[in-house]
């Protein structure tokens, strides 16, 4: 696949293996800014993979990635952490929300590693959680709200330093589909808003259905779906 | 609810307990891991009693001391016997000379036959010792030749160095103190000792202290995967299982892993058993075959601790409410209360109470109150701390992400972190009360020698028929020996010493060049062929009234006695005009009385009737100084008797219950530093895809390093600052029952809580390299 002009973030020719099991085999991908693509496929077939190359936290055997033309193979391990900490927001499935911060704490805290103040963090986390409609739950901790509240908080997170790209795997599987159509609602609107573009890894065609464009990932392979409306 | 349904749900947490594939097992071994290590040192505990009477019944079995008033006389079942103990390189070496008089001598235990002249018997450890590269010295020493070894029931360790060698003609040295004639070993009538009620006491408190942090650890042990656990649970409750059997099912679980655990123990035990035979700590090693745990306690700890695993188990899911749709601990749990927690350590102070100013002389402390006293002050730190821990963490504010993250953590689980810091606390306040008793008894058992040690380090004592002059021009000649100062001493009577009632006045006849008897006296002049008499000793007030011009004095032989047939009878007439003179303190801190001769002086009959007493200047700068001059003692004469002189001396009881202390004190840190970085890793393990997710957006590893690092620094330094105030409480107290007077040594008390945060600063490095791997995008996956 080519990566069509103006793409923020491309990858060609990806191998990943695990041992003897091939997770990447030739996989590309690319997403313009503001762009939501759905990354579907069957479990086992490489799509968590291919999210977590993307965003550079497993490094790929071989094939090229490059983020606004920075190749993230020249990158160390510092450097990615920054681009994660800076450009990037993640959603994973169950949220992985820090259990013993507050909800407020939870969502403040992608910028307090960026060194924001802890007072200006938690402002601008209770202004994000506002528009995921969860500020009530700001003193809450993880335990204390429900699946689909704790989705929206980490929703929230994933958007609090403004990244230009959101990595969400998954991030309706543990959810009712009421509750995960509110969780996508509010990922997708809030991502198009701000031009953030969104990595959607999913296997539920209704998920998929709020992406502006689908990926197969089959065998470590992947080819673009053309949107049948 | 049925037997039967109750052994059915204890089997199916025992079956738990091993199922989930690798990190079941893995779990399941931790657990047993953890209370293997304290059986084993519960088992060690056990075994130490057997271990410190059969030394001192071996000991006592291999005296060779005449316990006779009488030495009896040659016959063909007497053993005459000299000891020849030296040191070499600070370690002791037990020597003796033997010479059968007759085939029916007795053999001491672990001989089967005498060596003969020139040859020895060496014990396992001295046979190593002199075979090795660094022992030319004491090859020279003990020039006999090695014709087999000792048996193991003639020595009291593993690691004793002792020898017995053939001698010739030792009865003639019987007078001096290192030679007796047997007709058997060991004490015929021992006489029980009545025990010292202040060392009772220390023996009862060491044994109590190092016990409780063991514990401590077992508890901690059994919980590790606790969490895990109750998720198991939780499943186990949507199928149906109620919450008692929920209950049970963990019971079981934890008895298993206990059960285990009582095995790996029984062979670490083992294991430990016959490593302990080939160690030496401070001078005291074993046989294996010492360490047999007694039966009746070693049953108790079969018994206690999968007991114990079950109790701990049920306590911990008091405050646990396991649904069916999963775990239920109160987000906000219920504040720790703190009046019962007060209870433990106020009713341990009742229980010491009644004994307060009690002292060694108002006979033994109760051991029961003793025992549950220091116990209940010490289980009160473990109640107490979850408390405090609570309360100050709930104080704390935010900081930096890494001071958050751990903050925030403790004040949800404060509880986890206490009780993994609660063994290292009860330890250190164990090692505080303790030190601080030692230190406040240590007068009562350490003892000032008075010898002078600015004017000689080393004293030599010279058997009678050694020559005067070429025994000191050996010591002058000797490498490492700066100064000599030789006396040569014996006594004097006004009868002789073989009449049946013995002289009625004696003194001390002391023999030397001026300037070694300007070392005992003051002198207005001198030179050789002078004679003295000595006024001013404290002990040794006959000389001035011997002091008769024309009267005849005996001096003591060293045959001398009235069982041995007089060789010779030497005599000496007063002269007249004998010069009194004052003495001073000799190098040893005492006055002596009597007569003063120079060489010269001495009557030609006395000649070889003196012992010598060398008092030699060693430079310490030369490497093995001391080494050589005993080398040149044991040249001199075999049975001479060299001794380094040290400022004071320790009761032998007290330094090895010191010594006791010490081993178990480091076993016991070591086991809990152990136990600190099994529950870490497990804590760790929990977390890991937490910790993989807070990588994935960004986190420096650093920070998250920090946070773990704070998350035991913060319980630890409360903890510590707990065992501080306990220690110092329980040793103010024991104290006051000893009637000595209170005082605390800061630095012993700094250094205690030191060691204590040195493990866990140990423990927290050694957890960061999993850590880091635990940090890696791997923990993200799911496939």
């Amino acid at each position: 696949m080519n990566a069509p002009g103006g793409s923020l973030l491309v990858a060609e020719n990806l191998r990943k293996a695990y041992g003897p099991t091939m997770a990447l085999d030739g996989a590309a991908f690319s997403i313009h800014p503001g762009e939501v693509v759905a990354v579907m496929g069957p479990s086992g077939s490489g799509k968590s993979t291919l999210l977590h190359c993307l965003a550079g936290i497993v490094t790929p055997d071989s094939g090229s990635i490059t983020y606004d033309g920075r190749e993230l193979a020249t990158m160390n391990d510092a450097q990615r952490s920054q681009l994660r900490r800076s450009e990037f927001g993640f959603v994973f499935q169950f949220g992985q929300l820090v259990p013993e911060l507050t909800c407020v704490e939870n969502v403040a805290l992608p910028l307090r590693l960026n060194g924001t103040p802890r007072k200006q963090a938690e402002r601008t986390a209770l202004g994000w959680m506002e528009r995921l409609e969860v500020d009530d739950l700001a003193k809450k901790r993880p335990g204390e709200v429900s699946g689909g509240q704790g989705q929206r908080v980490a929703v929230a997170r994933s958007l609090v330093t403004s990244p230009r790209v959101v990595f969400a795997d998954e991030p309706t599987g543990a959810l009712d589909s009421l509750n995960g159509e509110r969780v996508m609602e509010l990922l997708t609107e809030a991502a198009r808003s701000a031009s953030t573009a969104v990595v959607l890894v999913t296997h539920e065609a209704r998920v998929a259905a709020y992406s502006d464009r689908e990926i197969v990932v089959r065998d470590g392979k992947s080819r673009d779906m053309e949107r049948v409306v | 609810m049925s037997l039967r349904q109750s052994s059915r749900d204890l089997g199916l947490g025992v079956r738990f307990a091993f199922a989930g594939g690798r990190e079941g097992w893995m779990r399941a071994v931790l657990t047993a891991l953890g209370v293997g290590l304290g059986v084993a040192l519960l088992l060690l505990s056990t075994a130490l009693p057997n271990a410190i009477s059969v030394r001192h019944d071996r000991e006592q079995a291999r005296l060779d001391w005449s316990f006779t008033e009488e030495p009896p006389t040659a016959a063909d079942n007497t053993v005459v016997i000299a000891n020849t103990d030296t040191t070499f390189r600070g370690k002791d070496v037990r020597g003796r000379l033997v010479e059968p008089e007759g085939p029916r001598a007795p053999l001491p235990p672990g001989l089967s036959a005498y060596p003969a002249k020139g040859e020895m018997l060496v014990s396992p450890a001295l046979k190593r010792l002199l075979a090795s590269d660094g022992a030319k010295l004491l090859r020279e020493r003990i020039p006999y030749r090695i014709t087999g070894t000792i048996g193991e029931s003639g020595l009291i360790g593993s690691q004793e160095l002792a020898y017995y060698a053939g001698g010739e003609g030792l009865f003639a040295h019987e007078a001096g103190s290192n030679v007796s004639r047997l007709t058997a070993f060991g004490n015929p009538n021992p006489t029980p000792e009545a025990p010292d009620p202040v060392l009772a006491l220390l023996n009862i408190v060491v044994i109590v202290m190092l016990l409780m942090p063991v514990a401590v650890f077992v508890a901690a042990a059994v919980r590790f995967g606790g969490e895990r656990r109750d998720r198991r649970l939780a499943a186990l409750r949507l199928v149906g299982a109620d919450g008692r059997m929920t209950r049970r099912i963990a019971a079981g679980e934890a008895m298993a892993g206990a059960l285990l655990g009582l095995v790996l123990g029984a062979g670490f035990f083992l294991v430990g058993r016959q490593v302990a035979g080939s160690v030496e700590v401070m001078g005291i090693s074993v046989w294996p075959s010492y360490l047999n745990p007694s039966p009746l306690l070693a049953a108790l700890v079969a018994v206690a601790v999968p007991a114990a695993a079950v109790l701990v188990t049920l306590f911990a899911l008091r405050s646990v409410v396991i649904e069916p749709l999963g775990v239920v601990r109160s987000a906000k749990p219920t504040r720790r209360r703190l009046w019962w927690r007060l209870v433990l350590p106020v009713a341990g102070l009742a229980m010491l109470y009644p004994m307060l100013g009690q002292g060694r002389s108002n006979g033994s402390f109760n051991e029961y109150l003793v025992t549950g006293g220091v116990m209940l002050l010490l289980i009160g730190i473990t109640a107490l701390l979850p408390w405090l821990v609570e309360r100050c963490v709930a104080r704390l504010g935010s900081g930096g992400v890494a001071w958050q993250l751990a903050v925030r953590r403790l004040q949800l689980s404060s509880g986890t972190a206490a009780r993994m810091v609660n063994g290292i606390a009860v330890a250190v306040a164990g090692a505080i009360a303790l030190q601080m008793l030692f230190a406040g008894v240590d007068g009562q058992y350490t003892k000032s020698t008075a010898q002078d040690l600015s004017r000689a380090q080393m004293q030599v004592t010279v058997p009678a028929d050694a020559p005067m002059a070429a025994t000191v021009e050996k010591f002058t000649d000797t490498k490492g020996v700066r100064k000599v100062t030789a006396v040569w001493e014996s006594y004097l009577g006004d009868a002789s010493w073989n009449s049946e009632n013995g002289p009625q006045l004696a003194a001390e006849l002391t023999v030397g060049d001026c300037a070694a008897l300007r070392e005992v006296a003051k002198l207005p002049s001198c030179k050789d062929g002078d004679r003295f008499v000595l006024d001013g000793s404290e002990y040794s007030v006959d000389g001035p009234k011997m002091n008769v011009p024309g009267k005849m004095l005996y001096i003591e032989s060293p045959t001398s006695g009235p069982a041995s047939a007089p060789e010779k009878e030497a005599t000496w007439t007063v002269p007249a005009g004998i010069t009194q003179v004052r003495s001073i303190e000799d190098p040893t801190g005492s006055r002596r009385g009597g007569f003063l001769m120079t060489p010269a002086a001495l009557p030609k009959d006395f000649e070889g009737m003196v012992r010598g007493e060398l008092y030699l200047s060693i430079d310490q700068s030369v490497p093995d100084a001391f080494e050589y001059a005993r080398n040149t003692a044991a040249a001199v004469n075999p049975l001479a008797d060299p001794t380094a002189w040290t400022a004071s001396t320790t009761s032998d009881k007290f330094e090895s219950l010191r010594t006791g202390l010490l081993v178990g004190a480091i076993c016991v840190l070591l086991l809990i530093g152990a136990s600190l970085l099994v529950a870490q890793l497990e804590q760790l393990r929990e977390r890991r895809k937490l910790l993989s997710s807070l990588v994935a957006f960004g986190t420096r590893r650093r920070t998250l390093g920090l946070s773990v690092l704070w998350q035991t620094a913060i319980p630890i330094t409360l903890g510590l600052l707990l065992a501080m105030a306990v220690g110092l409480t329980l040793g103010a107290i024991l104290l006051k029952m000893t009637d000595t007077p209170v005082g605390i040594d800061w630095s012993s008390v700094l250094s205690m809580t030191g060691a204590g945060a040195a493990v866990v600063l140990v423990v927290t490095l050694l957890s960061l390299p999993p850590l880091m791997r635990l940090m890696r995008p791997d923990g993200l996956r799911t496939e």
